[in-house]
């Protein structure tokens, strides 16, 4: 199966970032299925950040490079356009997904007929408060769990909208963020959240990140070689850091209190690590892998045309459906796994999905190429560039 | 004579391979949880006050502290740890009050703690919280900070001789689902690590017990529910009764 779908990778690109994407996708649906043991094995364990910074950093990467063209191009006002035209199709994907979200939790409470059970599991705001919290998602101040890495995009992109200009600065724009970014958090501003919950990602420390990767994406790779050289010091000194961050990681953030003791201290700073606003740490174990890997792995390496990147590359090229789909498939993937605890089930469970996710990258990309003959074949449509952030 | 022992012998045999798989499933301490979930770092205060005979315990936290299912409060895995711990110590007396209910959070708990912790002295508080919080999903890093504070309050009051055992959510295939448990365990954990408590991790324990089918009350039929939540409370409690003996074990540790 993988041999054909080759042929619908779209070529021209950085196929790297694409097959980072596709990576990262995969690992947001194992990390949105509690439970799957594959979750043993994604970034979140060896490493302070995890999918979710892979993925903004990403995103912003290809924003970057496909509505920067069409500001050059078109202006500031079609390039907004686009991106709030973007803002309206992730705002209704989340939608769709919470009305899925909901009917899940509907229907695993009274298969498992929990109601007796944990007491507390009847606090959640949507069993309380139906109407008041169909209102509230759709403001975004309501995001139950595992549904909020499209309200983060959706911000951040609407605010690359407004600041579209700035990517002719980059050296501003990105001072820019991280004073916003320092701004956040050393005054803990935060979007209105409902109910005392809060935004599990907080968009204006993340947008520092999606910022990161369009001045990534815009940059000349060769002058951006420079600034970066590769130093096998530097870089070893780097492997070091992450191999004791993910010891910490597995010694005692997830692993067993017992046996060993950590000093006080070194506990109480990684108690400090947040995700909400982007914890320094977090961010600097990001762009660390990101510097290794754009020098380990160069743009032409021969894995990066087999087989097996390219389904990823597949599903990293068409990231929104994907996401889409690695969301809802978690849903099912949930419920799955709650109905039986059996290995069978946990393999069925991540073959099906990885197969589905593929699937619909496999469809996404023969659609648009559909599209795209189309359009050539007409001389008079102006042709498009192809937008996928 | 010689036939009649003979006899005896092939009695005691056969007995002997009868009890045989019965000795294998004798179950270990703490009906059998695994052994590393039962060791605490040391828990001074305790231990001084297992030596003087008089323990007093204050107990915090949500819904599974007060009934949590069972057949009547006294049912609940706190009263049972009293019960359990001065039999298991002849000449302990074990004065515990508890605090907290439904739906309350790690910042209600704190404030409870504040209230009453000063004329209740304690020498052992037992705090279980995380469940709604991870339910409602409130902030994980603001639970970790009041955890912190919280301890380290509590701790400072009697000059560092008042120990802390923080307890994570109920085990529940359901809320794994549904809500992000893990972010909330890890945080609790390092937390717990970072101001000096022990942690409890009822969650891993109940997690082995569904697994192992020793005890899983959410795949159980509705009318066994009720029978098979006070045998949870009755294990749980065993549990931290090893858990808490092993902390107090009397120094070289």
């Amino acid at each position: 199966m993988a041999i054909s779908l080759i042929p619908l990778v779209r070529p021209g690109r950085d196929l790297r970032v694409d097959f980072l994407r596709g990576l990262a996708l995969w690992f947001i649906f194992i990390d949105h299925t509690p439970g799957n043991l594959l979750g043993l094995a994604t970034l979140r364990n060896v490493a302070f950040c995890d999918a979710t910074e892979a993925f903004v950093l990403l995103a912003g990467f290809a924003a970057g490079i496909a509505y920067g063209r069409i500001m050059e191009r078109e202006g500031w006002l079609q390039a907004a356009g686009r991106v709030m035209g973007r803002v309206g199709t992730l705002y209704v994907a989340h939608i769709f997904l919470f009305v899925v979200f909901t009917a899940q939790v509907g229907f695993s409470a009274a298969a498992l007929d929990q109601a007796a059970y944990l007491d507390e599991l009847a606090l959640d705001p949507f069993t309380q408060e139906p109407y008041r919290a169909l209102l509230e998602a759709l403001l975004l101040r309501y995001q139950p769990a595992f549904l909020d890495i499209l309200p983060l995009y959706i911000v951040v992109l609407a605010l690359f909208a407004v600041t579209l200009p700035m990517i002719r600065r980059p050296i501003w724009m990105l001072a820019g963020a991280s004073v916003l970014y320092v701004v956040t958090r050393s005054f803990e501003l935060e979007p209105p959240a409902w109910n005392g919950q809060s935004w599990s990602f907080n968009p204006f420390a993340w947008q520092l990140l999606f910022v990161i990767g369009i001045w990534l994406g815009r940059a000349d790779p060769v002058k951006l070689s420079q600034h970066f050289p590769w130093n096998r010091w530097i870089a070893l000194l780097l492997v070091v850091l992450l191999i004791v961050a993910a010891a910490l990681l597995n010694f005692f953030w997830h692993g067993a209190t017992s046996g060993i003791e950590m000093p006080e201290r070194l506990s109480g700073w990684m108690a400090s690590i947040d995700k909400t606003s982007l914890h320094p740490a977090r961010l600097a174990s990001v762009l660390i892998m990101c510097w290794l890997i754009s020098h380990l792995l160069p743009p032409g390496a021969a894995f990066l045309f087999g087989r097996t990147a390219g389904s990823f590359i597949l599903m990293g090229q068409h990231s929104l459906p994907v996401f889409c789909a690695g969301i809802f498939l978690s849903f099912l993937g949930r419920v799955a796994i709650e109905m039986s605890d059996s290995l069978l089930m946990q393999v069925l469970v991540n073959v099906a999905g990885l197969a589905a996710m593929l699937g619909v990258g496999a469809v996404s990309a023969w659609y648009d190429d559909g599209g795209r003959r189309k359009a050539q074949a007409l001389p008079t449509a102006g042709q498009k560039p192809k937008v996928d952030a | 004579m010689k036939g009649r022992s003979l006899w005896m012998t092939a009695v005691a045999l056969a007995a002997g391979i009868g009890l045989w798989p019965l000795g294998l499933r004798a179950e270990g301490p703490g009906c059998g949880a695994p052994a590393e979930y039962l060791v605490s770092g040391p828990l001074p205060g305790t231990s001084a006050a297992l030596a003087r005979g008089n323990l007093r315990v204050m107990v915090v936290g949500s819904a599974s502290t007060q009934a949590g299912g069972t057949s009547s409060p006294s049912a609940t895995w706190p009263q049972r740890f009293v019960r359990i711990l001065s039999a298991r110590t002849p000449g302990l007396n074990v004065e515990v009050q508890i605090f907290g209910g439904r739906g309350t959070t790690a910042a209600d708990h704190s404030r409870l703690m504040a209230e009453h912790g000063p004329g209740l002295r304690p020498h052992l508080v037992i705090w279980q919280l995380g469940t709604v919080e991870a339910a409602r999903g409130l902030s994980a890093d603001d639970m970790a900070d009041m955890v912190q504070e919280t301890t380290s309050r509590v701790r400072a009051a009697r000059g560092e001789r008042t120990d802390m055992v923080l307890m994570d959510p109920q085990f529940s295939r359901f809320l794994r689902a549904n809500a992000d448990v893990e972010s909330y365990r890890d945080k609790l954990r390092l937390a717990a690590a970072a101001s000096g408590a022990q942690f409890f991790s009822r969650w891993s324990i109940m997690k082995f017990w569904a697994e192992n089918e020793r005890l899983d009350l959410e795949r159980a039929p509705r009318s066994l529910r009720v029978t098979i939540a006070d045998e949870l409370h009755d294990c749980l409690a065993r549990a931290l009764v090893e858990f808490i003996l092993d902390g107090a074990r009397p120094a070289p540790r």
